[in-house]
Protein backbone atom coordinates (compact mmCIF):
# COMPACT_ATOMS: atom_id res chain seq x y z
CA UNK A 1 0.00 0.00 0.00
CA UNK A 2 1.55 3.33 -0.95
CA UNK A 3 1.72 5.46 2.15
CA UNK A 4 0.05 9.18 1.42
CA UNK A 5 1.89 12.10 1.24
CA UNK A 6 1.05 14.56 3.95
CA UNK A 7 0.37 17.81 2.39
CA UNK A 8 2.36 21.26 3.44
CA UNK A 9 0.41 24.39 4.16
CA UNK A 10 1.80 25.35 0.74
CA UNK A 11 -0.29 22.46 -0.49
CA UNK A 12 -3.42 23.44 1.35
CA UNK A 13 -2.88 27.00 0.03
CA UNK A 14 -2.41 26.27 -3.65
CA UNK A 15 -5.42 23.88 -3.88
CA UNK A 16 -7.34 26.48 -1.82
CA UNK A 17 -6.35 29.16 -4.25
CA UNK A 18 -7.14 26.67 -6.92
CA UNK A 19 -10.83 26.28 -6.17
CA UNK A 20 -11.11 30.31 -5.54
CA UNK A 21 -10.04 30.85 -9.12
CA UNK A 22 -12.09 28.24 -9.92
CA UNK A 23 -15.53 29.72 -7.72
CA UNK A 24 -14.36 33.16 -9.10
CA UNK A 25 -14.65 32.26 -12.78
CA UNK A 26 -17.83 30.61 -12.43
CA UNK A 27 -19.65 32.93 -10.10
CA UNK A 28 -18.15 36.30 -11.35
CA UNK A 29 -18.08 35.14 -15.21
CA UNK A 30 -21.75 34.36 -14.85
CA UNK A 31 -22.47 37.53 -13.66
CA UNK A 32 -20.44 40.15 -14.92
CA UNK A 33 -20.01 38.59 -18.63
CA UNK A 34 -19.35 41.49 -20.69
CA UNK A 35 -22.62 40.74 -22.80
CA UNK A 36 -25.17 43.46 -24.00
CA UNK A 37 -28.59 43.71 -21.31
CA UNK A 38 -30.38 44.27 -24.69
CA UNK A 39 -30.84 41.44 -27.29
CA UNK A 40 -32.23 42.04 -30.90
CA UNK A 41 -33.33 38.58 -31.88
CA UNK A 42 -35.55 38.03 -29.24
CA UNK A 43 -36.25 41.52 -28.89
CA UNK A 44 -35.92 41.58 -25.24
CA UNK A 45 -34.28 43.59 -22.39
CA UNK A 46 -32.25 42.11 -19.23
CA UNK A 47 -33.99 43.69 -16.00
CA UNK A 48 -31.47 44.77 -13.36
CA UNK A 49 -31.58 42.01 -10.45
CA UNK A 50 -30.94 40.98 -6.95
CA UNK A 51 -30.83 37.72 -4.97
CA UNK A 52 -30.59 37.66 -0.97
CA UNK A 53 -30.43 34.86 0.87
CA UNK A 54 -31.92 35.14 4.26
CA UNK A 55 -31.78 32.31 7.14
CA UNK A 56 -35.71 30.83 6.19
CA UNK A 57 -35.87 31.98 2.39
CA UNK A 58 -34.44 33.27 -0.91
CA UNK A 59 -35.66 36.82 -1.98
CA UNK A 60 -35.47 37.62 -5.71
CA UNK A 61 -36.17 40.97 -6.57
CA UNK A 62 -36.50 42.74 -10.41
CA UNK A 63 -36.64 46.31 -11.86
CA UNK A 64 -39.30 46.55 -14.40
CA UNK A 65 -40.28 49.81 -15.35
CA UNK A 66 -42.68 50.01 -18.12
CA UNK A 67 -44.46 47.19 -17.88
CA UNK A 68 -47.83 45.82 -17.76
CA UNK A 69 -48.44 44.40 -14.24
CA UNK A 70 -50.71 41.83 -15.62
CA UNK A 71 -47.65 40.69 -18.21
CA UNK A 72 -45.39 39.75 -15.72
CA UNK A 73 -44.39 35.57 -15.24
CA UNK A 74 -42.25 34.28 -12.93
CA UNK A 75 -41.39 30.19 -13.11
CA UNK A 76 -39.17 27.67 -12.42
CA UNK A 77 -37.26 26.65 -14.88
CA UNK A 78 -35.09 24.28 -12.87
CA UNK A 79 -34.01 23.35 -9.48
CA UNK A 80 -32.83 25.95 -9.15
CA UNK A 81 -33.38 28.76 -11.95
CA UNK A 82 -36.01 31.15 -12.15
CA UNK A 83 -36.87 32.62 -15.48
CA UNK A 84 -38.93 36.12 -15.14
CA UNK A 85 -40.74 37.47 -18.35
CA UNK A 86 -42.85 40.89 -18.32
CA UNK A 87 -44.26 42.51 -21.80
CA UNK A 88 -43.66 46.54 -22.33
CA UNK A 89 -46.11 49.09 -21.97
CA UNK A 90 -44.69 50.54 -25.20
CA UNK A 91 -41.97 49.11 -27.08
CA UNK A 92 -38.48 50.71 -27.22
CA UNK A 93 -36.57 51.08 -30.17
CA UNK A 94 -32.51 52.52 -30.15
CA UNK A 95 -33.91 55.38 -31.44
CA UNK A 96 -35.53 55.87 -28.06
CA UNK A 97 -32.05 56.10 -26.45
CA UNK A 98 -30.74 58.59 -28.73
CA UNK A 99 -28.95 55.68 -30.64
CA UNK A 100 -28.48 55.90 -34.22
CA UNK A 101 -26.11 53.61 -35.12
CA UNK A 102 -28.06 50.06 -34.02
CA UNK A 103 -31.43 49.08 -35.17
CA UNK A 104 -34.10 46.95 -33.31
CA UNK A 105 -36.76 47.45 -31.06
CA UNK A 106 -37.49 45.60 -27.44
CA UNK A 107 -40.79 44.12 -26.56
CA UNK A 108 -40.16 42.37 -22.84
CA UNK A 109 -37.92 42.03 -20.08
CA UNK A 110 -36.58 38.89 -19.61
CA UNK A 111 -34.09 37.08 -17.59
CA UNK A 112 -33.02 33.97 -15.75
CA UNK A 113 -31.70 34.05 -12.17
CA UNK A 114 -30.14 31.48 -10.63
CA UNK A 115 -30.72 30.61 -6.93
CA UNK A 116 -27.94 29.63 -5.01
CA UNK A 117 -29.35 27.26 -2.15
CA UNK A 118 -32.09 24.60 -2.13
CA UNK A 119 -35.91 26.37 -2.30
CA UNK A 120 -39.17 24.92 -2.77
CA UNK A 121 -40.53 26.96 -5.74
CA UNK A 122 -44.08 25.67 -5.29
CA UNK A 123 -44.54 27.73 -2.33
CA UNK A 124 -43.12 30.96 -4.18
CA UNK A 125 -44.80 34.31 -3.39
CA UNK A 126 -44.75 37.00 -6.01
CA UNK A 127 -45.84 40.88 -5.39
CA UNK A 128 -45.00 43.95 -7.80
CA UNK A 129 -45.01 47.11 -5.96
CA UNK A 130 -43.26 50.23 -7.73
CA UNK A 131 -42.20 48.32 -10.41
CA UNK A 132 -40.25 46.02 -8.68
CA UNK A 133 -41.08 42.48 -8.79
CA UNK A 134 -40.36 40.36 -5.44
CA UNK A 135 -40.25 36.75 -4.96
CA UNK A 136 -40.11 34.90 -2.16
CA UNK A 137 -38.71 31.10 -1.69
CA UNK A 138 -38.73 29.62 1.37
CA UNK A 139 -35.40 27.45 1.43
CA UNK A 140 -35.66 23.90 1.76
CA UNK A 141 -34.28 22.50 5.06
CA UNK A 142 -32.30 19.72 6.38
CA UNK A 143 -32.63 19.05 9.95
CA UNK A 144 -30.15 16.94 11.70
CA UNK A 145 -30.49 16.19 15.23
CA UNK A 146 -27.72 16.43 17.94
CA UNK A 147 -26.45 13.31 18.94
CA UNK A 148 -25.19 13.19 22.47
CA UNK B 1 5.65 64.89 -14.91
CA UNK B 2 1.83 66.01 -15.81
CA UNK B 3 -0.70 65.49 -12.63
CA UNK B 4 -2.47 62.11 -12.61
CA UNK B 5 -6.04 64.48 -12.40
CA UNK B 6 -6.57 67.92 -14.38
CA UNK B 7 -9.50 69.58 -14.26
CA UNK B 8 -9.10 71.52 -17.83
CA UNK B 9 -11.58 74.91 -18.13
CA UNK B 10 -13.73 76.22 -21.02
CA UNK B 11 -14.79 78.66 -19.42
CA UNK B 12 -15.05 81.11 -16.32
CA UNK B 13 -16.03 79.76 -13.54
CA UNK B 14 -18.72 81.94 -11.22
CA UNK B 15 -17.64 83.04 -8.18
CA UNK B 16 -19.28 82.42 -4.68
CA UNK B 17 -21.71 79.80 -5.80
CA UNK B 18 -23.01 76.63 -4.79
CA UNK B 19 -21.32 73.76 -6.11
CA UNK B 20 -23.64 69.59 -6.24
CA UNK B 21 -21.87 66.82 -7.02
CA UNK B 22 -23.83 64.06 -8.47
CA UNK B 23 -21.63 60.88 -9.23
CA UNK B 24 -22.47 57.58 -9.44
CA UNK B 25 -23.59 55.49 -6.76
CA UNK B 26 -26.54 54.14 -4.84
CA UNK B 27 -29.49 53.91 -6.91
CA UNK B 28 -27.69 56.64 -8.95
CA UNK B 29 -29.53 59.14 -6.80
CA UNK B 30 -27.21 61.59 -7.22
CA UNK B 31 -26.28 61.49 -11.06
CA UNK B 32 -30.36 61.55 -11.37
CA UNK B 33 -30.35 64.13 -9.56
CA UNK B 34 -27.71 66.36 -10.84
CA UNK B 35 -28.44 65.69 -14.34
CA UNK B 36 -31.99 67.03 -13.93
CA UNK B 37 -30.80 70.10 -12.29
CA UNK B 38 -28.44 70.24 -15.38
CA UNK B 39 -31.10 69.98 -18.09
CA UNK B 40 -33.81 71.85 -16.15
CA UNK B 41 -31.13 74.68 -14.96
CA UNK B 42 -30.08 74.81 -18.33
CA UNK B 43 -26.52 74.59 -17.00
CA UNK B 44 -23.65 75.19 -19.74
CA UNK B 45 -20.35 72.71 -19.45
CA UNK B 46 -17.65 75.20 -17.97
CA UNK B 47 -14.58 72.49 -17.38
CA UNK B 48 -14.34 68.85 -17.93
CA UNK B 49 -11.94 66.23 -16.05
CA UNK B 50 -9.04 64.40 -17.65
CA UNK B 51 -7.07 62.08 -15.88
CA UNK B 52 -5.15 59.25 -17.23
CA UNK B 53 -6.38 57.24 -13.78
CA UNK B 54 -10.04 56.82 -15.57
CA UNK B 55 -10.71 54.33 -18.16
CA UNK B 56 -9.94 54.91 -22.32
CA UNK B 57 -13.59 56.26 -22.48
CA UNK B 58 -15.00 59.32 -24.24
CA UNK B 59 -19.11 59.69 -24.17
CA UNK B 60 -20.81 61.02 -27.82
CA UNK B 61 -22.96 63.51 -27.75
CA UNK B 62 -24.73 64.92 -30.68
CA UNK B 63 -21.47 62.75 -32.40
CA UNK B 64 -18.61 65.20 -30.73
CA UNK B 65 -16.77 62.92 -27.56
CA UNK B 66 -16.73 64.48 -24.23
CA UNK B 67 -15.37 63.65 -20.95
CA UNK B 68 -17.35 61.48 -19.01
CA UNK B 69 -16.75 63.96 -16.11
CA UNK B 70 -17.73 67.28 -16.91
CA UNK B 71 -18.69 70.10 -14.84
CA UNK B 72 -21.55 72.21 -15.63
CA UNK B 73 -22.37 76.15 -14.53
CA UNK B 74 -25.03 78.83 -14.50
CA UNK B 75 -24.20 82.13 -12.43
CA UNK B 76 -24.92 80.73 -8.90
CA UNK B 77 -24.66 77.05 -9.47
CA UNK B 78 -21.94 74.58 -10.51
CA UNK B 79 -22.42 70.66 -11.20
CA UNK B 80 -20.01 67.85 -11.37
CA UNK B 81 -21.73 65.14 -13.18
CA UNK B 82 -19.98 61.39 -14.01
CA UNK B 83 -21.99 59.55 -16.72
CA UNK B 84 -19.88 56.52 -15.91
CA UNK B 85 -19.01 55.23 -12.13
CA UNK B 86 -16.14 56.22 -11.03
CA UNK B 87 -13.42 53.19 -10.32
CA UNK B 88 -13.19 51.97 -7.34
CA UNK B 89 -9.21 52.37 -6.91
CA UNK B 90 -9.21 56.74 -8.71
CA UNK B 91 -12.04 57.66 -6.32
CA UNK B 92 -9.79 59.12 -4.05
CA UNK B 93 -7.39 60.98 -6.66
CA UNK B 94 -10.55 62.14 -8.54
CA UNK B 95 -12.37 63.43 -5.87
CA UNK B 96 -9.60 65.30 -4.17
CA UNK B 97 -8.54 66.72 -7.13
CA UNK B 98 -12.61 68.54 -7.68
CA UNK B 99 -12.62 69.74 -3.50
CA UNK B 100 -9.17 71.40 -4.94
CA UNK B 101 -10.42 72.73 -7.97
CA UNK B 102 -13.68 74.02 -6.08
CA UNK B 103 -12.00 75.51 -3.29
CA UNK B 104 -9.57 77.38 -5.55
CA UNK B 105 -13.10 78.57 -6.94
CA UNK B 106 -14.29 79.88 -3.89
CA UNK B 107 -17.26 78.26 -4.05
CA UNK B 108 -19.93 79.22 -0.63
CA UNK B 109 -20.68 75.77 -0.13
CA UNK B 110 -20.38 72.13 -1.83
CA UNK B 111 -23.65 69.53 -1.50
CA UNK B 112 -23.10 65.74 -2.26
CA UNK B 113 -26.46 64.49 -3.51
CA UNK B 114 -26.36 60.77 -2.79
CA UNK B 115 -29.16 57.34 -1.89
CA UNK B 116 -29.11 55.40 1.84
CA UNK B 117 -30.12 51.79 0.78
CA UNK B 118 -33.12 50.50 2.28
CA UNK B 119 -34.24 47.25 1.93
CA UNK B 120 -37.88 47.87 1.98
CA UNK B 121 -37.61 50.85 -0.56
CA UNK B 122 -40.66 49.21 -2.24
CA UNK B 123 -42.81 49.94 0.52
CA UNK B 124 -41.98 53.60 1.01
CA UNK B 125 -43.82 55.99 -1.05
CA UNK B 126 -41.91 59.52 -0.17
CA UNK B 127 -38.42 58.92 0.11
CA UNK B 128 -36.84 60.36 3.52
CA UNK B 129 -33.81 62.29 3.10
CA UNK B 130 -31.27 62.47 5.62
CA UNK B 131 -28.49 65.06 6.21
CA UNK B 132 -24.86 65.47 6.72
CA UNK B 133 -22.07 67.92 7.33
CA UNK B 134 -18.61 68.52 6.94
CA UNK B 135 -18.55 71.10 10.25
CA UNK B 136 -21.02 72.12 13.61
CA UNK B 137 -22.08 75.25 12.16
CA UNK B 138 -23.34 73.97 9.23
CA UNK B 139 -25.02 70.75 10.47
CA UNK B 140 -27.01 73.21 12.88
CA UNK B 141 -28.49 75.22 9.22
CA UNK B 142 -29.07 71.66 8.60
CA UNK B 143 -31.01 71.28 11.28
CA UNK B 144 -32.74 74.57 11.91
CA UNK B 145 -34.11 73.76 8.07
CA UNK B 146 -35.80 70.65 9.86
CA UNK B 147 -33.55 67.86 8.37
CA UNK B 148 -32.79 64.68 9.55
CA UNK B 149 -29.34 64.07 10.71
CA UNK B 150 -27.24 61.14 10.07
CA UNK B 151 -25.22 61.19 13.12
CA UNK B 152 -23.94 58.01 13.24
CA UNK B 153 -22.40 55.00 10.97
CA UNK B 154 -20.53 54.85 8.23
CA UNK B 155 -20.14 56.42 4.62
CA UNK B 156 -18.92 54.83 1.84
CA UNK B 157 -18.03 56.40 -1.53
CA UNK B 158 -17.44 59.32 -3.56
CA UNK B 159 -19.70 61.96 -1.40
CA UNK B 160 -17.69 60.25 2.01
CA UNK B 161 -14.67 61.30 0.62
CA UNK B 162 -15.82 64.94 -0.57
CA UNK B 163 -17.06 65.39 3.08
CA UNK B 164 -13.51 64.32 4.25
CA UNK B 165 -11.58 66.24 2.42
CA UNK B 166 -13.97 69.66 2.56
CA UNK B 167 -14.04 69.36 6.75
CA UNK B 168 -9.87 68.99 6.23
CA UNK B 169 -10.35 72.25 4.11
CA UNK B 170 -12.76 73.62 6.59
CA UNK B 171 -15.11 74.24 3.06
CA UNK B 172 -18.67 74.22 4.05
CA UNK B 173 -20.13 70.74 2.62
CA UNK B 174 -22.99 68.81 3.10
CA UNK B 175 -24.54 65.14 2.07
CA UNK B 176 -27.92 64.83 1.44
CA UNK B 177 -28.71 61.16 1.11
CA UNK B 178 -32.25 60.08 0.07
CA UNK B 179 -33.85 56.53 1.18
CA UNK B 180 -33.10 54.18 -1.64
CA UNK B 181 -33.13 51.41 -3.73
CA UNK B 182 -29.21 50.23 -3.49
CA UNK B 183 -28.71 48.90 -7.25
CA UNK B 184 -31.71 50.01 -8.98
CA UNK B 185 -31.82 53.27 -10.57
CA UNK B 186 -34.42 55.52 -8.35
CA UNK B 187 -35.47 58.87 -9.66
CA UNK B 188 -38.13 59.22 -6.49
CA UNK B 189 -35.54 59.60 -4.46
CA UNK B 190 -33.47 62.09 -6.84
CA UNK B 191 -36.67 64.18 -6.75
CA UNK B 192 -36.65 63.96 -2.69
CA UNK B 193 -32.82 65.09 -2.34
CA UNK B 194 -33.87 67.89 -4.91
CA UNK B 195 -36.58 68.94 -2.75
CA UNK B 196 -34.57 69.12 0.43
CA UNK B 197 -31.62 71.05 -1.79
CA UNK B 198 -33.94 74.00 -2.42
CA UNK B 199 -35.26 74.05 1.23
CA UNK B 200 -31.80 74.38 2.13
CA UNK B 201 -30.37 76.75 -0.84
CA UNK B 202 -33.38 78.52 -2.03
CA UNK B 203 -33.01 77.35 -5.98
CA UNK B 204 -35.72 76.71 -8.00
CA UNK B 205 -35.87 73.44 -9.34
CA UNK B 206 -38.92 72.20 -11.03
CA UNK B 207 -38.99 68.05 -10.41
CA UNK B 208 -42.13 67.63 -11.76
CA UNK B 209 -40.40 66.13 -15.28
CA UNK B 210 -38.27 64.21 -13.05
CA UNK B 211 -41.11 62.15 -11.97
CA UNK B 212 -43.09 61.91 -15.10
CA UNK B 213 -40.20 60.37 -16.25
CA UNK B 214 -39.46 58.07 -13.69
CA UNK B 215 -39.62 54.93 -16.30
CA UNK B 216 -37.99 56.12 -18.85
CA UNK B 217 -35.25 56.86 -16.70
CA UNK B 218 -34.83 53.71 -14.94
CA UNK B 219 -34.79 51.92 -18.16
CA UNK B 220 -32.14 54.34 -19.59
CA UNK B 221 -29.84 54.05 -16.04
CA UNK B 222 -29.59 50.29 -16.43
CA UNK B 223 -26.01 49.59 -17.77
CA UNK B 224 -24.68 52.33 -15.62
CA UNK B 225 -26.38 51.09 -12.53
CA UNK B 226 -25.22 47.61 -13.43
CA UNK B 227 -21.59 49.10 -13.93
CA UNK B 228 -21.91 51.52 -10.52
CA UNK B 229 -22.80 48.74 -8.68
CA UNK B 230 -19.49 46.54 -10.01
CA UNK B 231 -17.73 49.28 -8.26
CA UNK B 232 -20.05 49.83 -5.27
CA UNK B 233 -18.88 46.46 -4.33
CA UNK B 234 -15.17 46.86 -4.86
CA UNK B 235 -15.05 49.73 -2.50
CA UNK B 236 -17.49 47.85 -0.18
CA UNK B 237 -20.47 50.12 -0.18
CA UNK B 238 -21.98 47.75 1.96
CA UNK B 239 -20.30 48.54 5.10
CA UNK B 240 -22.85 51.79 5.52
CA UNK B 241 -25.38 49.06 6.54
CA UNK B 242 -22.55 48.23 9.31
CA UNK B 243 -23.16 49.09 12.93
CA UNK B 244 -20.77 51.50 14.14
CA UNK B 245 -18.23 51.07 17.04
CA UNK B 246 -17.12 54.01 18.62
CA UNK B 247 -14.37 53.92 21.44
Amino acid sequence: MSRRRKRSIFDLMGEYMEDFRRWAEETIGLVTAEQPSWNTGTCCLEPLCNVFVTIDEVVVTADLPNTNPDSVRIKATGEDLLEIRAEMKRKLRFDDFGITHRRGEFSSFRCQVRIPVPVDTEKMKTYLKRGVLEAHLPRKRRQRRLSN
Amino acid sequence: MSEPVRIVEKEPTPPDAIAVQGLPDVGLVGLIATAHMVSELNLKEIAYVDSNLLPPIVVLHDGLPHSPLRIFANKSLIAVIAEMPIPADTVQPITQAIVNWLQSKNVKMTISIGGLPVPDRQNIKDPKVFGAASNASVLKMLQEKGLEILTEGYMVGPQALVMRYCAEKNLPAIALLAQSFYNYPDPEAAAAAIKELTNITGLKVNVSQLIEKGEEIRLRARDVMKRTQNEMTRMKKSQEYDLPLYV
